[in-house]
């Protein structure tokens, strides 16, 4: 396993909380504009579309699977 | 029955909100939004309000309403346009717009109001208006008596950003 990875996992799951709040994500929005923090919103929404619809697709366009006797 | 052939474009969530601000209508920004404006990292695919039941502001509403497309959302995709009674009633209103979902709330948990939230909302200042948001301390008591999962899954995010903007 890499080492950095490793650490980064480490540090990340010692800033949650016992209910698994990720604190330190709380404190990166609450430095953020409120622009900034509904442009974040807009662009995480679009990409939830995007790839539901990506998803969709793939599934629409799966081949039907061959019936065997 | 016409069908729906006004697909949106994909949501601009801070576009709508800046909408029913330029066209000066009385609206509380409420559920996921009203979060994410004060800082908790959540993602929301639609702008919730409860709005000002006075006829002047219900008109204005519905003139916005119109300018944006916005229909009825619907599983069976009929287009169905907003109209004055729908929005004058104790109902929910829910539309598809041009620039993403949008709800209309006559009244939230516990029968509340635009009356009654008012006093417990933050004013906050976006593209040069004033947005009355409900605030976080009422978002999580509202979310701590509702029914739905979803609500009660958001709740330790809410508790722990209102906690990190109290020790400020």
């Amino acid at each position: 396993m890499n080492k950095e990875w490793g650490y980064q996992m480490a540090k990340k799951t010692k800033t949650k909380n016992s209910l698994d709040v990720d604190k330190g994500l709380v404190a990166m929005f609450l430095k953020m504009s409120i622009e900034e923090r509904l442009r974040a919103n807009d662009n995480a929404a679009r990409t939830i579309l995007e790839l539901r619809n990506a998803y969709k697709q793939q599934r629409t366009n799966r081949p039907e699977p061959k019936r065997t006797a | 029955m016409p069908t729906n052939s006004k697909e949106p474009t994909g949501p601009n969530l801070s576009a709508l909100l800046e909408g029913l601000l330029s066209s000066d209508i009385k609206f509380i920004l409420v559920g996921g939004l009203a979060a994410v404006v004060q800082g908790a990292p959540v993602t929301t695919m639609d702008v919730d309000i409860v709005h000002n039941q006075s006829s002047e502001n219900i008109s204005k509403l519905l003139a916005f309403l119109k300018s944006i497309g916005a229909f009825y959302r619907r599983s069976d995709n009929t287009v169905i346009e907003p109209k004055e009674e729908d929005l004058s009633g104790t109902g929910h209103a829910l539309f598809t717009t041009r620039l993403g979902p949008l709800d209309v709330l006559a009244v939230i948990e516990e029968g509340k109001a635009y009356e009654d939230l008012l006093e417990h909302t933050v004013e906050i200042e976006f593209r040069g208006h004033t947005i009355h948001v409900l605030d976080l301390k009422m978002l999580i008591e509202l979310k701590r008596i509702s029914k739905d999962l979803r609500d009660k899954q958001r709740l330790p995010v809410l508790e722990e950003t209102l906690r990190q903007l109290e020790e400020k």
